[in-house]
């Protein structure tokens, strides 16, 4: 009956929401236009004002959710690219993947322990440091709500990106990989995107420890499910 | 070179290009997809499509440079790919509440600890490799 009850209205929202956030952070560049963040906006507040529900949503918006697959493949390209900066900084990358992986992991969960959060809500907020499609692999695998990670994921792009800023200007570091890492590790994405204003090989390491994360987190899930099934047993 | 005769095609085919690209990459991902789900390994097809990429750049099956504008494409818009997740926030009116709060204050502290303790390993890292380097 309305335009908005089928599934490729709400494919063409969503790709239109896009298109106008990144041509206004283009022009406005402040923190509210950041495109990660905008476009989310703009489709929930439609949703609401349509009173459209998730799953009537995802009729249409499951299609871009699926490309997350192949642009997990699509790591493959900058990590081959990148092969001599790993070379030569290894043992400091794993260093840095796996102490923040630790903290980001024990963090998450100590933290939501400790507040009280609800099981299935502990699981989801786990893998929030991760980029999104290993995120949500990885809350499907552990129980959690692939879904309910993807938000505090994108909360954590969101509030790492300008909170790694005043870190930077607090912080001592003089090497910048440490400020690379600090950004990929922190924020993934969104993190990459600040490190590269910071310079070139900034942004190079901070794409590389956010894969190098996500790969951790893809290794731990299966890892976590099988431990969960034999302790079933 | 031709830059203004060829403008238009070039940009023509630098779109073909990423599309046939795009393509490629999701026909991998479909494949290592349908595969992992046959054989029942509890990893995503996506991630045994990335090895299986990786392993084919370095021992020269393909090269980068014929993958980078559509890798570069999709990784550049994967955010796009994630905003559908984010409407999950409809079914979860719950959060908006103290419980909403609580989860904000764990991925503030989380953050902030993160970092912190990522940069400072990494720095002192850093710094003890070059002394021990040079």
């Amino acid at each position: 009956m309305f335009a908005s009850s089928t599934p490729l209205f709400w494919l063409a929202a969503t790709l239109a929401a896009y298109v106008l956030s990144r041509i206004a952070h283009h022009y406005l560049r402040a923190w509210w236009t950041s495109p990660l963040l905008l476009t989310c906006v703009l489709c929930l507040g439609l949703t609401v004002v349509l009173h459209t529900g998730y799953r009537e949503y995802m009729r249409g918006g499951q299609w871009l959710l699926l490309l997350l697959g192949p642009a997990t493949v699509a790591f493959a390209v900058p990590i081959y690219e990148h092969r001599a900066l790993i070379r030569r900084h290894w043992p400091t990358l794993a260093v840095g993947v796996g102490f923040g992986c630790l903290l980001a992991f024990g963090g998450s969960w100590l933290l939501s322990g400790l507040l009280g959060l609800p099981a299935g809500m502990r699981l989801s907020v786990l893998p929030r440091s991760i980029t999104t499609p290993f995120a949500m692999d990885f809350a499907r695998q552990v129980g959690g709500a692939p879904d309910l990670a993807a938000v505090c994921v994108i909360a954590t792009g969101v509030l790492g990106a300008s909170l790694g800023g005043m870190l930077l200007k607090v912080l001592p570091l003089r090497s910048a990989l440490a400020r690379g890492a600090m950004l990929g590790m922190g924020a993934h994405g969104a993190g990459v995107a600040r490190a590269l204003e910071e310079g070139e090989e900034e942004g190079a390491i901070a794409g590389l420890v956010m894969i190098l994360a996500g790969v951790t987190c893809a290794l731990l899930g299966p890892a976590i499910s099988l431990f969960n099934s034999i302790a079933a047993v | 070179m031709h830059a203004t005769t060829n403008n238009h095609s070039g940009r023509v085919r630098t779109f073909l290009e990423t599309a046939g690209q795009t393509v490629f990459l999701i026909g991998v991902w479909w494949i290592c997809d349908a595969a992992t789900k046959a054989v029942g390994l509890p990893v995503p097809g996506g991630v045994i499509g990335m090895l299986a990429l990786l392993a084919a750049l370095a021992t020269g099956r393909l090269k980068a440079s014929r993958l980078t504008l559509g890798a570069k494409g999709l990784l550049n818009h994967m955010l796009l790919f994630f905003v559908p997740a984010v409407i999950t926030l409809r079914d979860h009116a719950e959060l908006l509440s103290p419980l909403g709060l609580k989860l904000l204050a764990v991925i503030v502290a989380g953050i902030v600890s993160v970092m912190i303790g990522t940069a400072l390993i990494v720095e002192l890292s850093m710094h003890l490799r070059s002394r021990h380097v040079r």
